[in-house]
């Protein structure tokens, strides 16, 4: 087994495959990961109160039992998982974890392991491919107005393409075009719109459901590190999924559809971040300082931004930049986090979602990171090895002396 | 109604350099007798490294229509890589500015050796024409007290 490794995999467990999204391997191997001893813990996502998914939260599970509380992709939740293992796991410092995560998820970890404030030996990640999630009070009124449908009495939502579509109780499916939604202000968050990873090739192993037939129960599993070689090799000996080798056809039809939802993508961004291109400069600082205007300093962004990695931060009164009791705040709350993330910014759309002034900050954050991802031929999250840009100065470049050298 | 009295712009420029080498060069500069605009105030640094991207934040936050860094040559940083980080951060910022909507053509940044006083003096003649074609900087009311001079 090495990484570069594809299988079809099922949970060999019924029970975890009939209640899996698909074949239920992800919760077999989070179950395996416990029962193994590979790790102490498991971080699933689970609906709440056993019903709820649009409320959906966070379960640090010690029960091998219990992992199958989790199963299924819920799509209306941003659970912020990598700032929950920073701050109140004490960065998997203590404790061995396997977290299943989004690419942003994993991403976000990865950028804040190279800042030592997650310890990233000690996590197994389960990374799950993913082209969007929906903020709950939007969706739910989305499915009230668009499919005509109690929110309730969804079961599942599924992204296929452009499509999005939403399975009842009763079997029932409705599709709907996902862009046309969003026109209307329903569909996926702000963020999600523009994200162009989508198979989280930087977590352990990358799971999903392109490359497997339709109305198949498996799980296409991507093996993408050492460590997730060594730890699939142990689950498929155990026998707790079982394992086919994806068709040469099944591989193509997975590159294809994710393909095609990076061009989707990139066709959001443009249309996103046209308008805010095309401003003059006055025009574009007129913008954003009359959005900033808006920010009750609630700090919010920064609680919620996984990257924000100051142990004291600089927006608080003592730090002398920005001044205690005023709002709106000086600009030089936005604009020190800003030049602070604006490198490591994996556009998870925290920040954004936690925002009560509904600023759109994500737009700002990945027109800025684009613009340094090219000059510094950098992708935040992606590699462990590669250090954030702002402290990546390297000794040969004492040797080219042209000052605009990167721009 | 008072007459409108045209007063020629007057950039106001923050100029960090470095102990070792910018700083240097502008005292040599000045016992040289060199020309230059009165429009730069300098803050000495003990190395381009130590200019945190806050400070120039703060300082086109609080009115400035200009900002100068100035630090050793490659190689030649007395704390080895302080001006390779000053490098990267100062692309990075050229950026920030240009995605917010400043201009970036308002911050520059050169290595001036203690030598260079001639280099000194050129690129304060050069920074200040260029800052006076752009006119005074987005803040610059914060500190004048209004908008007139836009
Ligand atoms: C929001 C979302 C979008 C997805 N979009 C795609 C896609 O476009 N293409 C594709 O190939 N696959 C996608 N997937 C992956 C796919 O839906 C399955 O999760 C995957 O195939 C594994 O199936 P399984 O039966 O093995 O998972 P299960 O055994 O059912 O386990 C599901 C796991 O997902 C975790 N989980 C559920 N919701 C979330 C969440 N919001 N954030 C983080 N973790 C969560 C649970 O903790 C659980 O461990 C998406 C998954 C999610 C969560
Ligand atoms: S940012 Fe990307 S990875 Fe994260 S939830 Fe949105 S689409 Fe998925
Ligand atoms: S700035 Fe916003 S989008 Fe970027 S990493 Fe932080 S929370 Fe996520
Ligand atoms: S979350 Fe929004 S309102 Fe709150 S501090 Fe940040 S920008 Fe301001
Ligand atoms: S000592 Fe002059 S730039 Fe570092």
């Amino acid at each position: 087994m090495a990484k570069g490794d594809m299988y079809l995999a099922q949970a060999s467990d019924e029970a975890i495959l009939k209640r899996g999204e698909y074949g239920g391997a992800v919760t077999a191997l989070l179950k395996f990961a416990l029962d193994s001893g590979v790790v102490d813990a498991v971080l699933g996502v689970k609906k709440r109160d056993g019903n709820n998914r649009y409320d959906a939260v966070l379960d640090l599970i010690t029960d091998p039992k219990k992992v199958i509380d989790c199963t299924g992709s819920l799509h209306c939740v941003s659970l912020n998982i990598a700032r929950n293992v920073k701050e109140y796991l004490d960065g998997a410092k203590r404790m061995r974890i396997a977290v299943p995560c989004k690419p942003c998820d994993a991403r976000a970890i990865i950028e804040i392991a190279k800042r030592k404030q997650i310890n990233l030996d000690n996590l197994l990640l389960v990374g799950l491919n993913c082209t969007g999630t929906l903020p709950p009070v939007v969706a739910k009124a989305m499915l009230i107005g668009e499919y005509e449908v109690d929110p309730k009495e969804v079961v599942m939502e599924d992204i296929e393409g452009r499509t999005l579509i939403i399975s009842l109780a009763d079997g029932t499916k409705i599709a709907n075009d996902l862009l046309e939604l969003e026109t209307k202000g329903y569909g996926r968050r702000d963020n999600c719109r523009r994200c162009n990873v989508n198979i989280p090739t930087m977590a352990d192993i990358a799971c999903g459901k392109w490359g497997v037939k339709e109305g198949e129960k498996k799980t296409f599993t991507e093996v993408c590190s050492d460590k997730g070689a060594e730890f699939i090799d142990n689950a498929i000996k155990t026998g707790v999924i079982k394992v086919e080798q994806p068709g040469k056809d099944a591989i193509a039809e997975r590159k294809r559809k994710d393909r095609e939802a990076i061009e989707l993508s990139s066709k959001c961004e443009a249309e996103d971040l046209k308008e805010l291109r095309e401003l003059s400069l006055d025009d574009r600082l007129a913008y954003w300082l009359h959005l900033f205007d808006r920010c009750i300093k609630c700090f919010s962004c920064r609680d919620a931004c996984p990257i924000c990695y100051c142990k004291k931060c600089f927006l608080e009164p003592d730090r002398g930049y920005v001044k205690g009791g005023e709002v709106p705040p000086d600009r030089m709350f936005h604009l020190t986090r800003l030049a602070h993330d604006g490198d490591s910014c994996v556009n998870c759309g925290q920040c954004q979602d936690a925002c009560p002034a509904e600023i759109p900050l994500t737009r700002l954050y990945l027109m800025l990171n684009i613009k340094l991802s090219q000059m510094f031929d950098y992708v935040s999250g992606m590699n462990i090895e590669q250090k954030p840009p702002l402290i990546a100065a390297k000794d040969e470049e004492a040797s080219i002396d042209d000052i605009n050298h990167f721009n | 109604m008072s007459e409108e009295v045209k007063v020629e712009f007057e950039p106001r420029i923050i100029g960090f350099t470095c102990n070792w080498c910018t700083y240097a060069a502008a005292d040599l500069a000045g016992t040289a007798r060199m020309k230059y605009p009165p429009n730069i105030r300098l803050i000495r640094q003990m190395c381009s490294g130590r200019v945190d991207p806050l400070f120039v934040l703060k300082v086109f936050l609080r009115g400035a229509d200009g900002v100068f860094i100035g630090g050793c040559h490659p190689g030649e940083c007395h704390y080895m890589t302080g001006n390779l980080s000053a490098r990267r951060r100062y692309s990075m910022m050229k950026k920030l500015l240009e995605s917010v909507g400043i201009d970036p053509k308002r911050m520059r940044m050169e290595w001036i050796s203690a030598s260079e006083g001639i280099k000194f003096s050129d690129t304060i003649k050069e920074f200040t024409a260029q800052i006076k074609e752009l006119g005074p900087g987005p803040f610059r009311h914060i500190e004048t007290g209004g908008k007139e001079q836009k």
